[in-house]
């Protein structure tokens, strides 16, 4: 009996552990990816007693799974699993914001958890459970929906479907703590195209989400059930010598309130949307064309998104505004020097000639290499916002610049090497009040030195740094002096790495008092053996108020102490 | 005296039928831009109609007319598909509201007026006026005094997130002592107090931004009211922390990414835009890296 029982766990173990016998055949079984568990708490004292004003800001428990191997079988079959959930919800923005209780189908539709398979073979995949899928940039792909579909590429043919439930019904509670609620969301979506990868791709993408207004009771009081239908029509070229051409035209038709009446003066699209007094209809289009070499890229991006496009594949997207963008990169001096920069301007409000604001955005980072020990990057950003406000007498102003200096150099002597960094960064924040017409200026000074010795016959890696921050606005005036160290080092024969770092702060407001923070964290992860390895992560945080806040000497002591195991499954049959 | 009865009769139904309704319209002088939320919310419009006390109740509809500055009439009531209504039979007033005033489904705007509320279910934001008007049936002569209200229509902007910029990747030492952030108003300026919302999520293994957003516990949660600029002391050991986005929704590995955006609120707490969007009154989110010190990057 004990015999009969120990063969199969011989085989299984064989089967997870084994390299395979022969290596020049092909596995007719192999699975890779990882799975693990892990389990965070997290701790807040505060003082003093009944003193409220540092709220908690991780679950106090919590237990996180996840399991996403890769399952191959012959040559054609593969099975990817991807599922990750946690044991407690702690969604605090989008549908299920605030939620506590979830029934069992709120729970498989929580974004905060995936429950996805999606079986292959050969070019056909089936996609099952939770799925993020992006189809194109305008029609759908910032949401989790919980469904089945299918993505199918026979030669050089593309055909996608899914459908499911991006959100379950969430009843709206006033609290405390208060829950948002949401309508279930039904989603659907379609895509037909024709690809070869690096070389083109056309494709027509429909995309549909449509709310249940009876599906939640109370209803949220702020929310409106929607209903919203895209289609787009998507092209990419590839040509040679690196340059490339992208563009995606699309039309949405939206309604913002489904319990608003319907309104056969607008524009429907039968069989997908009726319209109702809430419906708006609109149109997005966006389109770059470049060239991408070894050393030199340009390439110009221009995106309009009309006031009226809305689309529930993408919830958070800003409409009426148009945005065009050069950007370029090359390498010169013998690829010492390396430049990144990008010049552009965003219009908001287009369709709106009363209020319509005008960004300018431009970038520029630039890396020199001087040569073995000296270094230097210098960057720079500039963001300007500029509008009309209604009826005040001055418009709208904030314009950004950031200038960014960072000289490095680094020296050997017989037993280590040095590393020495120095950051300067200054920033101006210009913004003018609407009433008076006066400009006000925020000044922020932020200097970094950094020492890094790496000794040759040592194992442990120390750092050391200073930091001094400063900001400066009409009315206040904060400065930051930080004072940190760090050391790494393997042990028990590298099978244990070990990190640590402490930090100490001494901040001031004003003539205030100062107030004065402690961190101290570390890391300890042990390799099990070759495929499971125990993460350990360790951090307290100590804050202590000046007089800037009544109580006066207010403090908190925070902690969050990590672990988890991380099995990486690497295993394979042979024929 | 049947001659005397016949013609007080006659003369009790003309008064009657010709009778003046009393119409009291109280219209917010910044109604929300879209016109469909009107209906949604009574705070909006109300209409107070009265008849004269002792007379039967009468029939009426609501003739209303938007007009710019200038009186051009740019959209008005089809009153042949109005609803009929009756004032009560007690003398009362009959209060309504924006869902009857101005029924949108059958509303008639012109030129682009007509065209911007197709597109984008909002005016152009500019000062208006609505003008009511109570009609008898069956031929529509008025029935009350034309009451008109001006109002000032803006489409809300939302705030633009600035700094940190879309995927820039921050120095981790820096960082550990002070992010700032900085994003652009409300527009227009509303006339209260803005209370931004500031939040900033971690996006954990296996995590998409925007699914990060929407299940994670948010390490800042900040309410900043009126300004436009917040310095963030996170208090976190962020040089040696792993994270990946799905090669599909980010940029090539930058370092630990974070998530942030705004949610712009108004005195009662509630999002100053509720039909845009997600109807959450939030900024468009965008990403922030990161980057592991020198020393780690090297021992990776």
């Amino acid at each position: 009996m004990m015999r009969k029982q120990i063969i199969p766990i011989a085989l299984l173990l064989a089967l997870f552990s084994s390299p395979g016998f022969a290596q020049e055949k092909k596995p007719v079984f192999s699975i890779s990816g990882t799975m693990g568990v892990s389990y965070e708490g997290y701790g807040l004292s505060r003082s003093p007693s009944g003193w409220m004003g540092y709220q908690p800001r991780r679950p106090w428990n919590q237990v996180r799974f996840n399991f996403t191997p890769t399952m191959k079988f012959g040559a054609n079959w593969s099975i990817p699993f991807n599922i990750n959930f946690a044991a407690k919800p702690t969604n605090f923005a989008g549908p299920y914001s605030g939620i506590i209780k979830q029934n069992f189908s709120q729970y498989i539709t929580n974004p905060m958890n995936n429950f996805g398979i999606n079986p292959k073979y050969k070019w056909a995949e089936f996609q099952l459970g939770t799925q993020y899928l992006k189809y194109s940039d305008l029609s759908t792909g910032d949401i989790g929906i919980f469904g089945a579909g299918f993505d199918l590429r026979p030669n050089t043919y593309r055909i996608k479907f899914f459908t499911g439930v991006s959100q379950q019904g969430i009843n709206y509670f006033t609290g405390p703590p208060s829950v948002t609620g949401a309508y279930k969301r039904k989603n659907w979506m379609f895509q037909l195209g024709k690809e070869k990868e690096g070389k083109y791709l056309f494709a027509f993408n429909i995309a549909k989400g449509k709310d249940v207004p009876s599906s939640s009771a109370p209803p949220p009081v702020t929310i409106k059930p929607q209903e919203g239908f895209v289609m787009s029509l998507q092209t990419e070229i590839y040509l040679n010598k690196g340059w490339y051409f992208k563009a995606e035209g699309a039309k949405s038709i939206f309604t913002k309130d489904l319990t608003t009446a319907l309104d056969s003066s607008r524009k429907s699209l039968k069989p997908f949307i009726d319209a109702h007094t809430s419906t708006v209809n609109d149109y997005a289009a966006q389109g770059s064309i470049g060239k991408k070499s070894k050393d030199f890229d340009i390439g110009i991006t221009t995106k309009y998104l009309g006031a009226g496009f809305q689309t529930t594949g993408y919830p958070y997207q800003q409409p009426d505004r148009l945005d065009y963008t050069v950007n370029t990169r090359f390498n010169a001096w013998q690829h010492k020097m390396n430049v990144v920069a990008s010049i552009g301007q965003r219009v908001n409000n287009v369709s709106n000639t009363a209020l319509k604001a005008k960004q300018f955005i431009a970038n520029l980072n630039w890396f020199t290499q001087f040569n073995d020990k000296w270094s230097l990057n210098v960057s720079y950003n500039n963001f300007g916002f500029e509008t009309a406000s209604g009826i005040n007498p001055f418009g709208i102003k904030n314009v950004s610049n950031d200038l960014g200096i960072n000289p490095t150099v680094s020296w050997n002597t017989k037993k280590m090497n040095n590393l020495l960094s120095l950051s300067y960064n200054y920033s101006k924040y210009n913004e003018r009040d609407v009433i008076s017409g006066l400009t006000t200026s925020n000044n922020t000074h932020t200097a970094l030195l950094t020492y890094v010795p790496t000794f040759f016959t040592k194992e442990a890696s120390p750092d050391f740094s200073v930091l001094y921050f400063y900001n400066d606005v009409p009315g206040a005036k904060i400065s930051l002096t930080t004072i940190s160290s760090g050391l790494s080092m393997p042990a028990a024969k590298k099978k244990i790495k070990l990190r640590g770092q402490l930090q100490y702060t001494i901040g001031k407001l004003n003539s205030f008092s100062s107030n004065k923070n402690f961190i101290a964290s570390c890391n300890v992860d042990v390799k099990l053996n070759k495929k499971l390895t125990w993460t350990n992560f360790m951090t307290t945080n100590y804050f202590k108020y000046g007089n800037e806040i009544i109580p006066n000497g207010a403090n908190y002591l925070e902690s969050n102490f990590r672990t988890g195991f991380q099995y990486r499954f690497d295993a394979s049959i042979k024929k | 005296m049947k001659k005397i009865f016949l013609s007080l009769i006659t003369i009790l139904i003309a008064v009657s039928v010709t009778a003046q309704l009393k119409l009291d319209l109280i219209l917010s002088s910044a109604p929300p831009a879209a016109l469909s939320e009107w209906a949604s919310r009574r705070e909006v419009l109300t209409a107070i109609v009265s008849g004269q006390p002792g007379l039967p109740p009468q029939q009426f509809k609501i003739k209303s007319e938007f007009k710019t500055t200038d009186g051009t009439v740019i959209g008005t009531t089809d009153l042949a598909r109005a609803a009929v209504y009756t004032t009560s039979a007690a003398g009362t007033g009959t209060i309504l509201y924006a869902a009857d005033v101005v029924p949108l489904e059958v509303m008639i705007f012109t030129g682009k007026y007509r065209s911007s509320l197709q597109k984008t279910g909002k005016l152009p934001s500019d000062n208006y006026m609505l003008c009511v008007t109570l009609v008898r049936l069956p031929d529509y002569p008025p029935s009350s005094n034309q009451v008109c209200k001006s109002f000032y229509l803006a489409t809300t902007q939302l705030p633009i997130l600035m700094k940190p910029y879309n995927e820039e990747a921050l120095d981790a030492t820096i960082a550990q002592t002070a992010i700032t952030f900085r994003w652009t108003p409300v527009v227009p300026r509303l006339t209260e107090p803005v209370t931004y919302r500031i939040q900033v999520f971690e996006v954990l293994e296996h995590q998409t931004p925007v699914q990060a957003l929407r299940s994670n516990q948010p390490l800042l949660d900040q309410n900043v009211v009126n300004a436009t600029q917040y310095i963030w002391r996170p208090q976190l050991d962020l040089g040696f922390q792993g994270g990946t986005i799905p090669a599909d929704f980010g940029a090539a590995l930058k370092g630990k990414p974070f998530i942030w955006t705004i949610q712009s609120l108004d005195v009662h707490g509630n999002p100053v835009t509720q039909t845009d969007g997600s109807g959450e009154g939030r900024s468009e989110p965008i990403i922030f890296y990161i980057k592991m010190k020198a020393k780690e990057k090297g021992n990776r």
